[in-house]
């Protein structure tokens, strides 16, 4: 047996599954699929112990959908329909091969399911999570650093949604597909942030969401009539993001900042398809968020070392990110900005415009900022008493580490 | 050299509601002891059991459909491997990927008869 399966294949072969049994049994059938894909990976556990197929991907997707059918048949009330939907796949695919195209388009639908407007934001995440990324609740949870419970209601009744409004496995129409993508764009920007925020302990988690935002991106990428200025832009963005992910913990998991991560771990090839995607992006005339902060991301990664950064730059960008979209967020870091360039009262008047209620739980970043502004201050009574309230509104060990090692420099000082 | 059946007790993957990855990650383990078994020639044959059965019993021969157990109790397969002695097996039996979900391994020696 020295045939290797390669990593990661069941989970990103789960989703091409779902969604090319989706196309042929329909949405309506979604759980059914479900059952029926997780039933073939439990025998393909056992079968391949003593034989792995010669092609796994079409073994996988052939079993899940003759299970389907078995599952169907049954549940005797829906037999009617039932042969309907046999005759049909049978009339289409004689000899169950599905095409490369056919699988990838499927998908394509599937993003647009996920990221339907009937649907609300957060079911949104956990189901493309689940049914295009092949995460099961508690993975999500995990990721998500939700309740599984929580999860599992979401999930539930976004499929319940899903059905009771017959949502049409089909993409949007003509003029509605930018408004579409918009809210795909940003479901794909909220799976990569929680992925490289996320201080979660599993570094493979993190790097799993991350890794499956730029996959679907680059799904979307592939088809003319998603292509726009914006997904380039998203893509560059989380190119330049994700080239820093292996420096930004060190081998005992713990964090470290950009001043002190090793930039000679940053990875270039990914910096270069962001290069490129980035002056795609630039050929189109609308001009995006995604766009300047893909610029500052450049920003930081043209710096030979962290005292080499062009902050004035950096400062530009976010000002002109918040002439486009004001955001909490946009308003600290601009705040920080203005302290590595000294501008200590500038600084102050930012932070103090700040509802810190809007940064939910981010909030402990604002503290963390107002002490290195004491810091700069030299008022270092009022750093620690900033650090302390950082370190009670983090509910995330690997910050409260960080914190923590920061107030025990700063006592030393 | 004995001929040795090693069953394997509970860890019913359906029911644990493993995730793609995981059970990947399980059969990638299953592979491995396969293989160290194959590549020590002790290995000689087994399978997987399909979790639902038929059972007939008494004199009218009355026949019942299964799941009869639990999960944690129901046979999921067995392999039979040759070994000096019963702790030789047991030895062998410490790579099951399975311990950790609550599966159980049972050793029993294959009877052999005088001709």
């Amino acid at each position: 047996m020295e045939q290797k399966i390669v990593d990661h294949l069941f989970r990103h072969q789960y989703g091409k599954m779902v969604a090319i049994l989706i196309r042929f049994f329909g949405l309506s059938n979604i759980e059914t699929i479900e059952d029926a894909v997780q039933d073939t990976f439990i025998k393909a556990t056992l079968q391949w112990r003593s034989q792995i197929p010669e092609n796994p991907e079409a073994w996988l997707i052939k079993v899940a959908k003759n299970r389907t059918i078995d599952i169907l048949r049954s549940v005797k009330a829906e037999k009617n329909r039932f042969e309907k939907v046999a005759h049909k796949v049978v009339s289409n695919h004689t000899n169950d091969i599905f095409l490369d195209h056919e699988i990838e388009d499927s998908q394509l639908r599937m993003i647009f399911v996920a990221c339907h407007p009937s649907l609300k934001p957060k079911e949104q995440i956990a189901f493309a999570l689940r049914t295009i990324s092949g995460f099961n609740s508690k993975e999500i949870a995990a990721a998500l650093l939700i309740k599984e419970e929580t999860i599992k209601k979401r999930l539930s009744r976004a499929k319940k949604v899903i059905v009771k409004n017959k949502i049409k496995f089909e993409f949007p129409s003509a003029n509605e597909v930018q408004q579409r993508l918009d809210r795909v764009m940003e479901i794909i920007y909220l799976t990569f942030n929680e992925g490289f925020h996320s201080t979660n302990k599993t570094k493979l988690i993190r790097k799993d969401l991350c890794g499956e935002a730029i996959r679907l991106t680059k799904l979307l990428l592939k088809k003319e009539k998603f292509r726009s200025g914006n997904l380039y832009a998203l893509f560059a963005l989380m190119c330049f993001h994700a080239s820093r992910l292996d420096s930004k913990t060190n081998s005992s998991n713990e964090i470290v900042n950009l001043e002190h991560q090793d930039r000679s771990k940053w990875y270039f090839p990914l910096i270069k398809v962001g290069n490129n995607a980035m002056n795609k992006a630039m050929e189109y005339e609308v001009i995006s968020i995604y766009h300047f902060e893909a610029a500052i991301a450049a920003e930081h990664l043209k710096a030979k070392t962290f005292e080499n950064t062009d902050w004035n730059k950096i400062l530009y960008w976010y000002s002109e990110l918040y002439q486009l979209q004001p955001s909490t967020f946009t308003q600290l870091n601009m705040a920080i900005v203005n302290l590595q360039l000294n501008h200590l009262e500038v600084a102050q008047r930012i932070l103090d415009q700040i509802s810190i209620a809007k940064l939910e739980q981010r909030a402990y970043l604002y503290y963390g900022c107002y002490a290195e502004y004491y810091v700069k201050k030299k008022d270092i009574v009022m750093a620690i008493s900033c650090l302390n309230k950082a370190i009670l509104k983090t509910h995330n060990d690997l910050e409260k580490d960080y914190l923590i090692k920061r107030k025990v420099v700063l006592k030393s000082l | 050299m004995k001929d040795f059946m090693m069953i394997f007790i509970g860890a019913d993957y359906q029911e644990l509601g493993l995730s793609p990855e995981q059970l990947q990650d399980r059969m990638g383990k299953w592979f491995g002891w396969n293989d160290k078994m194959e590549a020590q020639g002790i290995l000689k044959g087994g399978n997987a059991l399909v979790p639902v059965a038929k059972r007939v019993s008494g004199p009218d021969r009355t026949i019942t459909d299964g799941p009869f157990v639990e999960g944690k109790e129901l046979v999921g397969g067995y392999y039979i491997v040759s070994a000096e002695n019963a702790e030789a097996v047991v030895k062998i039996a410490e790579d099951y990927p399975d311990y950790d979900l609550g599966g159980t391994v049972e050793i029993r020696e294959i009877m052999v008869f005088d001709q």
